[in-house]
């Protein structure tokens, strides 16, 4: 009898504990679930927080939103091992609870010099398996981060405008999903091939880039 | 030529089934196979070139890595190894693995020809034997040492780091035409110099005459007795892979190009077609590389140059090749090690950082590549043999040694166990004298060979000198499979190399 209660209590917590009482984000997401978007969340802000050499933090970079446009366009075992790693970090500390008060919160819930403790035990680990999952994980963070273009541009990184050359191959091949008959290119519009000419480092960033693109 | 005057059908040019006949067809649009199909077609044969990709044109390229490697890398650019995990990759588009490599192309140094020659029973695949068909490969691409104008700062100081310790050093020789120095190999070339396969070889295929479907995944060898008479598979979606019409292709040749860690897996699902010898997918081996960084003191503007541009052979015996290296930020930034705002610090030095990389022989770590129970994805097995090893921490050291004689400040070894950040040689004899795991490395191999390896004994390789598979007549194979061990260098030209004298071959009446 009182195994029975103790389980259904165990197993109310642990439903409890995963599914519940996350908080809705800010816009809709293709494949990141709420639990999810909240622990992508709380890991970027952690690995990137505000201030430092680079201004935008994690969370100006929109990360859930970066991991969830990867994860839609992940193939399906890999989109689930994506799943399989959030979930596993965001409820470790159930197991291996972060230091401080309440550490035994999941990671989400945790105060952010928790989370980076968190974050930093995973990374330092003497054990492999433990460092590679927190490898994964900051290797989608930090895609994301520097998928933002506002970090790209403090860097210097931000991909050149170039105008790209057309070539007989151009009145062949369509674009991804259009078929040949969609292809207006003719002769008359081919340009003569690259001459070499190095790209200025002052020359003017891809539109996508520039300050003020969406 | 218009699209009118040449042969070739993307995804949405399908609306029924597909029946074609052809003297060969050739399976994969890659270095090998493009090679392949034009070298037929030029001697008047029919050809039917496969490729399971899309064309990309320059409107479809992604500038955000991860993107870009979702979109024209299988298992979304993030397939790994079981046993040892490391990274690899395989592109799925026109023109395969060249439309996202840095156009490295370096012979395979006399000392591995020799050593194929003699242990693997291949008496004509020596250096005079191999250099016509290099030859005739590099005059097609241009390929020529990168130009002093697009090296760049990042480029020019592994330079004056081998100066200074009189370490060998060289201009890459890259297929390239006009390069402007944007850096973007990897997420395909803008500027349209890359003399990538869609944009070289595939179209001189399709000029010929070649008939090329894209978007067609093939999923079975066809066998009559013992001649391999043509293929069959699907037309798939780009993306998604959702197959629909049936493609059969009938042949008198079939010449597999897939790529070495697909060509076992169609042979595995084909009913072990080839495999007398017990090879078919076995002796896998990777390049392994690692990579480092170094700050200077001044702007070193990574972002411009040819993404790979220099490299030192010197070391070649030792086991490793020297590189530099750059890729899109969102990848390179994946190494940096920390968290928080130290490495928010440490990426802020990007701007005056440079990239060097090492690419290790590792004959003694070995793998395997199987067919997984659903689906044409491979199971990939690799183990890195403790005595190949000290290979990655000779070669850190060394690149360094480099990096500290060029004039920087800090090095970044990206290694579990080192500080992580190096301030002068003494510091960095630690990368010489501590005894390394491999898992303390992070490691990333994009060469991968040897698992459909070639023999003079046919009951110890899949293929001989020529390409031609020993259990089964008109079955070629033209990929990096073939190659009996690693080349210790960058593995295109080689594979081209093969792949230009199995075409040869074939045309003769072979």
């Amino acid at each position: 009898m009182w195994i029975s209660l103790l389980g259904v209590v165990a197993l109310g917590y642990a439903v409890s504990r995963v599914l519940l009482g996350y908080p809705r984000p800010p816009r809709q997401m293709a494949v990141l679930a709420r639990s999810e978007a909240a622990f992508v969340a709380g890991a970027a802000e952690a690995t990137f927080p505000a201030g430092g050499g680079i201004p935008p933090s994690g969370l100006d970079a929109d990360l859930p939103g970066y991991t969830d446009r990867l994860m839609a366009a992940a193939q399906p075992r890999m989109r689930l091992l994506m799943h399989l790693l959030f979930f596993l970090i965001e409820h470790a500390t159930l197991f291996f609870p972060a230091p401080g008060r309440g550490g035994r919160r999941r990671f989400s819930e945790l105060d952010l010099e928790q989370r980076a403790a968190v974050l930093e035990g995973w990374r330092t680990s003497r054990l492999f398996p433990r460092r590679l999952v927190f490898a994964s994980l900051r290797a989608i963070l930090t895609m994301g981060y520097f998928g933002y273009p506002a970090v790209l541009r403090q860097l210097g990184l931000a991909p050149y405008e170039i105008r790209t050359p057309i070539c007989e191959v151009d009145l062949w091949y369509p674009r991804i999903g259009a078929s040949r008959a969609s292809i207006r290119l003719t002769p008359a519009d081919l340009t003569p091939p690259s001459d070499g000419t190095p790209i200025p480092l002052d020359a003017p960033l891809h539109p996508a880039y520039r300050e003020g693109a969406a | 030529m218009s699209a009118a005057d040449v042969d070739l059908r993307v995804f949405a040019d399908y609306d029924r089934d597909v029946r074609e006949e052809a003297d060969v067809v050739v399976v994969g649009s890659g270095p090998c196979g493009a090679v392949v199909a034009k070298e037929l077609t030029d001697a008047g044969q029919r050809v039917v070139l496969l490729e399971e990709g899309p064309p990309f044109t320059p409107a479809d390229y992604e500038l955000d890595g991860p993107f870009s490697m979702a979109r024209n890398m299988r298992e979304g650019g993030l397939r790994t190894t079981l046993g040892t995990v490391i990274p690899t990759m395989q592109a799925i588009c026109l023109g395969g693995g060249s439309l996202v490599n840095s156009a490295i192309c370096v012979r395979a140094p006399d000392f591995v020809l020799d050593r194929w020659c003699s242990d693997f029973e291949l008496p004509h695949t020596r250096r005079a034997d191999l250099d016509p068909h290099y030859d005739a490969v590099g005059a097609f691409l241009g390929i020529a040492p990168t130009p002093e104008n697009v090296l760049g700062q990042r480029n020019l100081l592994f330079k004056k780091g081998c100066d200074a310790l009189g370490i060998p050093s060289e201009p890459i020789s890259r297929n390239v035409r006009g390069c402007r120095g944007s850096g973007e190999c990897f997420t395909g070339c803008r500027s349209r110099a890359k003399q990538s396969m869609d944009v070289s070889y595939v179209p001189a295929a399709l000029r010929g005459g070649a008939k090329v479907l894209t978007s067609v995944r093939v999923e079975q060898v066809l066998v009559e007795g013992r001649r391999a008479t043509g293929i069959a598979g699907r037309v798939v979606q780009p993306f998604s892979g959702k197959p629909s019409f049936e493609v059969r292709v009938r042949a008198r040749r079939v010449v597999l190009a897939a790529g070495c860690m697909a060509t076992p897996v169609l042979l595995q699902k084909s009913g072990d077609l080839a495999n007398g010898s017990g090879q078919v997918g076995a002796n896998l081996q990777f390049h392994p590389g690692v990579a480092i960084v170094g700050v200077f003191p001044e702007l070193v503007h990574p972002q411009f140059g040819a993404t790979q541009g220099y490299q030192s052979l010197h070391f070649l015996r030792n086991g490793f090749k020297l590189e530099t290296l750059w890729a899109p930020p969102a990848v390179l930034a994946v190494r940096m090690p920390g968290a928080g705002l130290a490495l928010k610090q440490r990426l802020a030095l990007a701007p005056h950082s440079a990239v060097w990389d090492a690419i290790a022989s590792c004959n003694r770590s070995l793998g395997s590549v199987r067919a997984r129970r659903r689906g044409l994805d491979p199971k990939l097995t690799w183990n890195f043999h403790p005595d190949d090893v000290p290979i990655l921490a000779h070669a850190l050291h060394t690149l360094a040694r480099i990096f500290f004689a060029a004039g920087a400040k800090v090095v970044i070894p990206g290694v579990h166990g080192v500080p992580e950040e190096l301030h002068s040689l003494a510091e960095a004899e630690i990368l010489r004298t501590r005894r390394f795991r491999a898992s303390e490395f992070v490691t990333a191999s994009n060469h991968a060979f040897c698992t459909t390896r070639m023999h003079g004994d046919p009951r110890r390789g899949v293929v001989d000198e020529l390409g031609r598979c020993h259990d089964l007549d008109g079955l070629y194979i033209a990929d990096t499979g073939v190659f009996p061990q690693c080349p210790s260098v960058n593995p295109m030209w080689t594979g081209m190399a093969l792949a230009h004298r199995t075409a040869q071959h074939i045309a003769a009446g072979g």
